[in-house]
C-alpha cells in the first residue's frame, strides 16, 4: 500500500550557517528537506533551562557528597587514633613524664597489643580487698609514668566496708576522666569478693586471666620486654612463681627456704635476674614486704631491699601497708 | 648444646616431658631417670619445677610457637600453666576447676590460639596424672573432646606409653 506524502513544513532549502572548520558531507536528508525541529535548535544553540537546572542540581549533590566524605574521614581518624588531633593540647595538660628511663627497650602499645581499634584498651582487674595486690599497684604507677593511663577504682556489691586507702590506691581521680579518648590505657580496679585475682582484657580473644603473678607478667610486658635470653627470661618467671606461691602463701619453713635462695642469688648479682632490675625484683620485693619477713632477712636481701627502695617505684605498696 | 633433663620416675613431670618431646626436633634434650626433676641448663642455671622447665623449653624453640604467638596469648598460656599447677593438681575443688575448663573449651579446639601451646600440654598432663579425672570425664563434654583429641596425637600417646605405665 503506497504511503501518502506529507508536504515539507518549512522551505525546501533553508540556508543554515555551517562552521567552516569542518569538512562538508552531503546532506543525507536532502530529499525530505531540512527538517529542523525546535528541540534541535535549542541543543545547538541555547541550552534548555530545564537541563541547566538539572546540571546545577547534580553539581550541588556532588558538592554535598564531598563534604560528607570529608566529615566521615575526619571522624574515622579520631576514632582509630584517639589522640590524633588532640596531642598538642593534651600532652601539656597531662604533664606526662614520658622520659622515664627506668626500663630499657621501649615498648609500643600497638606493637605488643596489636592494632588500636579505637576503643580505650581497658585493663579490668577484680581483686579481693583482703589481699591487696601490691605488685600490681607498683606496676600501675610505673605504667602511669610511661603512658597516659585512665585509672578508676570501683567497689563491687559483693564486698562492703572497703578501707579508704584501698579506694584511693590508684591516686586521685583524673581531671580529664570524662574524655576517655585522651588516654592510651585504662586501668580499672574493682574490689570484689573473688577467691583469686582476675584480669579481664580483650575478652573477645582472651580468657579471663587468673592469678596476680600472671597479671603482673602481662603488665610488666607493657613496660619492657622480657630478657631475650631464654634462660634469663625463665629465671624471671621462676622467681615470680616462687614469690607468689612460696613467699606469699607458703609456710614459715618454705618462706625461710626462699629467703635463703634469695640471699644466695643476690650474693652473685645486684638484682635477682642478673644485672638488670626486672619483674622478679618487683614480685619478690612486694611479697617479702607483704609476708612481713623484711626485718628478719639475711644480709644480701637487706641490701637488695634498700636498693629497691632507692628506685622509688615502691611507694604505692608501702603506703598501703602502713 | 645438649640439655640434661632428669626426671623423678615416681612422679614424672608429664607436662615438661611433653614439651621436651615437642622440641626435640630443634633442641637436643637428653632425658635421664633420677630422684628429682631438674633441667640442667648451665652450671649456674637449672630449673626444678615443671612449669619453669616447660617455659624454658618453649623459649629455646621459638619457631614452634609453644608459648603463643603474641603477648596476649603468652598471658593466656601463663594463666593455664598456673591453672594446671594450682587448680588441677590440688585435690579439692576439681569439679569447679573442670567446669571452668569446660567453659573455656566450649568454643575452642586448643586452649590458646589455633595451635598446640604449653597450655594444652600442662593441662592435659595435669588431667592425665589426676586420679579423679577418669570418673569426672563423662560430665564435661568439651574437656573430654579436647582430651581425647590430644591423646590420639603422637607426642601425647608416646609420652603416655613411656611414662604413665611406670607410675602404676
Amino acid at each position: 500500500m503506497p504511503m501518502y506524502q506529507v508536504k515539507p513544513i518549512c522551505g525546501a532549502h533553508a540556508e543554515t550557517d555551517l562552521p567552516t572548520c569542518m569538512y562538508k558531507l552531503p546532506n543525507i536528508h536532502a530529499q525530505k528537506g531540512n527538517s529542523c525541529t525546535p528541540e534541535h535548535a535549542l541543543q545547538n544553540g541555547e541550552v534548555d533551562p530545564a537541563v541547566k537546572a538539572l546540571e546545577a542540581r547534580q553539581d550541588e549533590i556532588m558538592r554535598k557528597l564531598h563534604e560528607l566524605k570529608a566529615a566521615v574521614e575526619g571522624l574515622a581518624k579520631t576514632v582509630t587514633t584517639p589522640d590524633a588531633d588532640l596531642d598538642l593540647t593534651v600532652s601539656s595538660s597531662l604533664s606526662e613524664s614520658a622520659s622515664s628511663t627506668t626500663f630499657k627497650g621501649v615498648t609500643d602499645l600497638d606493637n605488643v597489643l596489636g592494632k588500636d581499634l579505637g576503643a580505650l584498651r581497658d585493663i579490668v582487674i577484680n581483686a579481693n580487698p583482703a589481699q591487696p595486690p601490691l605488685s600490681l599497684l607498683v606496676l600501675h604507677s610505673l605504667l602511669c609514668q610511661r603512658y597516659r593511663v585512665l585509672s578508676t577504682v570501683h567497689v563491687h556489691s559483693s564486698v562492703s566496708g572497703v578501707p579508704p586507702q584501698l579506694l584511693s590506691c590508684l591516686g586521685p581521680r583524673h581531671a580529664d576522666s570524662y574524655a576517655r579518648h585522651m588516654f592510651q590505657l585504662g586501668f580499672t580496679l574493682i574490689w570484689k569478693d573473688v577467691p583469686k585475682l582476675q584480669m579481664k582484657f580483650s575478652v573477645q580473644n582472651m580468657c579471663p586471666i587468673e592469678g596476680e603473678a600472671n597479671v603482673a607478667r602481662f603488665l610488666f610486658k607493657l613496660l619492657a620486654p622480657y630478657p631475650s635470653d631464654p634462660a634469663l627470661a625463665t629465671m624471671v618467671d621462676s622467681w615470680v612463681d616462687t614469690a607468689f606461691f612460696q613467699l606469699a602463701e607458703g609456710s614459715t619453713k618454705e618462706r625461710s627456704t626462699v629467703l635463703r635462695a634469695l640471699n644466695s642469688a643476690l650474693g652473685r648479682n645486684p638484682w635477682l635476674a642478673g644485672q638488670e632490675f626486672s619483674l622478679a625484683d618487683i614480685a619478690c620485693y612486694c611479697c617479702v614486704l607483704q609476708s612481713g619477713s623484711a626485718s628478719a632477712a639475711p644480709a644480701n636481701v637487706q641490701r637488695w631491699i634498700k636498693s629497691c627502695e632507692n628506685l622509688g617505684h615502691f611507694s604505692p605498696a608501702k603506703l598501703l601497708l602502713q | 648444646m645438649a640439655l640434661n633433663f632428669t626426671i623423678n620416675t615416681s612422679n614424672p613431670p608429664l607436662g615438661a616431658l611433653l614439651a621436651a618431646e615437642h622440641v626435640k626436633g630443634s633442641v637436643q634434650v637428653s632425658v635421664e631417670e633420677g630422684k628429682d626433676t631438674r633441667l640442667h641448663v648451665s652450671d649456674a642455671i637449672q630449673f626444678n619445677d615443671a612449669n619453669s622447665i616447660s617455659r624454658y623449653l618453649a623459649r629455646v624453640a621459638p619457631s614452634l610457637g609453644l608459648y603463643g604467638a603474641n603477648m596476649m596469648e603468652q598471658t593466656e598460656v601463663d594463666h593455664w600453666l598456673e591453672f594446671s599447677a594450682r587448680r588441677l593438681c590440688g585435690q579439692p575443688g576439681l569439679t569447679v576447676a573442670l567446669g571452668e575448663l569446660d567453659k573455656a573449651l566450649s568454643l575452642r579446639t586448643f586452649l590458646v590460639g589455633h595451635a598446640i601451646t604449653l597450655a594444652d600440654l600442662s593441662v592435659w598432663a595435669a588431667l592425665k596424672g589426676h586420679k579423679e579425672w577418669p570418673n569426672q570425664g563423662k560430665s564435661f563434654s568439651h574437656v573430654n573432646r579436647w582430651f581425647s583429641f590430644l591423646s590420639s596425637q603422637v607426642p601425647f600417646s608416646s609420652v603416655e606409653n613411656k611414662y604413665t605405665t611406670k607410675k602404676a
